[in-house]
């Protein structure tokens, strides 16, 4: 895996993080979460666009043809593959994924490759709302199915303790390996994520997760514009 | 379909929010935010009033206020 790959990564998760919040934008439990849940989602959909523009200076583009035809081709977390049920998705989304997202924009921004030191920074400051509103949101009790899978998933996206991400640490692209990330993780919630193995050997590398599964079909279509073509005049096409 | 917003927090405050456009201005107050805590009320505050640029934003507990006078209050000699 080469950075850029795991830039996308980063960009694929934070769209669709973006994308689940945007959902909750009418369904929050107050007013003022609403409007923070509309606006953590134009934050993560523009991070993601951010991201996607680093991929050229990093070198070779790793967004394959199929993304098109394949939302398996998305390199998101499986937390993120289906529309959340409950606040409680919500809350240990945002405190547990997206602070574990902010750990790697700042292991990004603290390691050697300008590109990221100069692009990612400002992400940094946004997120800080962000962990805010989830830790705020996690110390009045969520029910512990969506924290723990959200904590298990954070563990296998940073990866192996010998794996890529800990590679790309030793070669300075990144200021933090593995242990490092999820210890900041931690030290920023106050928690400790639950003590479990991860199945490396049925892990993906690419995709960082190890659950099978993609998208759903209506988020798929709403990448690829396929939603808003259906609210077009019937005549009119793309760019008219 | 008309929705009614229920308070989910037990204890919650009021928070009043000042900004400032430019270092020269005074900041102002452009609105408030209810939540149980500061850290909630931050990420309340920068979502609501992120539209424009502001150099500087702060919030403050409204009971942290105290009032002097107040419009159709006497003023004290």
């Amino acid at each position: 895996m080469s950075i850029g790959e795991l830039v996308l990564s980063l960009a694929d998760n934070k769209q669709l993080l973006g994308l689940r919040y945007a959902e909750w934008a009418t369904r929050a439990p107050s007013l003022e979460a609403d409007i923070a849940a509309a606006a953590m989602g134009l934050d993560d959909i523009g991070h993601s666009r951010v991201l996607l523009g680093c991929l050229e200076p990093l070198g070779e583009d790793p967004r394959a043809a199929d993304r098109e035809n394949d939302a398996g081709a998305y390199l998101n977390l499986p937390y993120l593959d289906q529309p959340w049920t409950t606040w409680g998705h919500f809350v240990a989304a945002n405190a547990v994924l997206d602070t574990a997202f902010t750990a790697m924009i700042q292991a990004c921004v603290e390691g050697n490759l300008e590109v990221l030191q100069s692009r990612l920074r400002k992400m940094l400051m946004e997120e800080r709302y962000h962990f805010l509103h989830g830790r705020s949101w996690l110390r009045e009790g969520i029910a512990p199915e969506p924290l723990e899978v959200a904590w298990r998933e954070a563990v296998e996206w940073f990866g192996p303790p010998d794996g890529e991400v800990a590679r790309l640490h030793q070669e300075g692209q990144l200021a933090a390996g593995p242990a490092e990330l999820l210890h900041r993780v931690e030290e920023r919630l106050e928690m400790k994520a639950p003590s479990f193995e991860p199945d490396w050997g049925a892990w993906d590398p690419r995709r960082r997760r190890s659950r099978p599964g993609a998208i759903d079909a209506r988020t798929f279509g709403m990448l690829r514009g396929l939603e808003e073509r259906k609210f077009m005049p019937s005549g009119a096409s793309r760019g008219a | 379909m008309q929705r009614e917003y229920q308070r989910v927090h037990q204890h919650v405050k009021v928070y009043e929010v000042f900004a400032r456009k430019a270092r020269p201005e005074p900041l102002r107050q452009i609105g408030s935010v209810v939540a149980p805590d500061a850290d909630l009320a931050a990420a309340y505050a920068r979502a609501t009033y992120d539209e424009e640029r502001w150099v500087e934003m702060k919030i403050v507990p409204k009971e942290a206020i105290t009032t002097l006078w107040a419009p159709g209050e006497e003023v004290a000699e």
